[in-house]
């Protein structure tokens, strides 16, 4: 690809200007986020429990959306590092400017060993994007601790793993991952 | 997040870009013959089209400043530089550009700059690097 920033032929006049448009944002985090983010960094996955239903929310969102009942921090239970891929994809990266990714690779929604829901746009690490399956078993690899930020609103696993890996176990069978497929 | 636009110059502002390339600068000259540096494609007193471009000196007087002693991000240095407004040899208006100055003492309205040209030039406002003190010349 050419490089974008590039827009003149050599010598001729300079008809375009390449302007990049920046955009800061802050943002402010919530209670529920940050302890969850807390846990991260500190290489643990939390979710909170819903007293009335019993599923757990991993990330927490603070409240059961079926029940529509505030969970605390007294609702917070462990969540574990390893899981089953529930769905993928596989993505081309296109090479616009900014574009870090150079090789297919593919993210997954994976269901944690202990939460009810899964947890999405997943990187799938040490695996060929052709083996990739429904109830592959896999585990965190986490980043280095000093490199794990949390997302300030609560969303996802933000930089504290750096993707999961095949764990070698048995596949799980259909009916551990039907209910969360999309 | 960031969001790279491509923007069409027109012919007064691609000149002075395509001259910054080259290291000359380039301003417009109205009907009642005031230099305006960097150009206008209008004289902004009669609104007047101006297409006459002349070439002006890469060297010039500071006309006024501010010292930023805590630099931001998106700033041309990470060390403490004057935004200064400089007037070029030939111009009768000021361009807003940064000045490597070593202390705010440094400084002053009036003193003599020039630019200090990029290494790599695209045509873009940038191919002036930044202005430093004339004495260091």
């Amino acid at each position: 690809m050419t490089d974008p920033a590039k827009t003149e032929d050599e010598g001729g006049p300079i008809r375009f200007m390449p302007q990049l448009i920046s955009l800061d944002y802050t943002v402010r985090t919530n209670p529920v986020a940050e302890a969850f983010g807390a846990a991260l960094a500190d290489g643990r996955i939390t979710g909170h429990q819903c007293p009335n239903c019993h599923l757990v929310y991993a990330p927490p969102k603070g409240f059961c959306p079926i029940c529509t009942i505030e969970t605390t921090a007294e609702h917070e239970v462990p969540v574990a590092d390893t899981g089953m891929v529930t769905s993928w994809t596989v993505l081309t990266p296109i090479q616009y400017t900014g574009q870090r990714e150079r090789h297919d690779y593919a993210l997954a929604s994976i269901l944690l060993e202990g939460a009810d829901g899964t947890v999405g746009q997943q990187r799938l690490l040490e695996i060929p994007l052709d083996e990739i399956r429904l109830g592959l078993k896999v585990a965190a690899v986490w980043a280095p601790p000093n490199q794990r930020e949390a997302d300030d609103r609560g969303y996802g696993l933000g930089t504290a793993v750096d993707g999961w890996r095949p764990t070698g176990e048995p596949d799980a069978p259909a009916a551990d991952y039907r209910e969360h497929t999309l | 997040m960031e969001l790279l636009y491509r923007r069409s110059l027109g012919p007064v502002v691609g000149a002075f870009l395509t001259g910054l390339r080259d290291q000359h600068v380039l301003a417009s000259r109205t009907g009642a013959g005031r230099v305006i540096c960097p150009p206008l494609e209008y004289d902004p007193e009669s609104g007047d089209a101006v297409s006459d471009l002349v070439e002006v000196a890469s060297s010039g007087a500071v006309t006024g400043w501010t010292w930023v002693s805590e630099p931001l991000r998106k700033h041309p240095f990470d060390h403490p530089f004057a935004w200064v407004l400089v007037q070029l040899d030939g111009a009768d208006t000021s361009m807003l550009h940064a000045l490597d100055a070593s202390d705010m003492a440094a400084v002053s309205t009036g003193m003599r700059v020039q630019i200090r040209w990029a290494e790599e030039r695209t045509g873009h406002i940038t191919d002036i690097a930044c202005f430093e003190p004339e004495a260091l010349a």
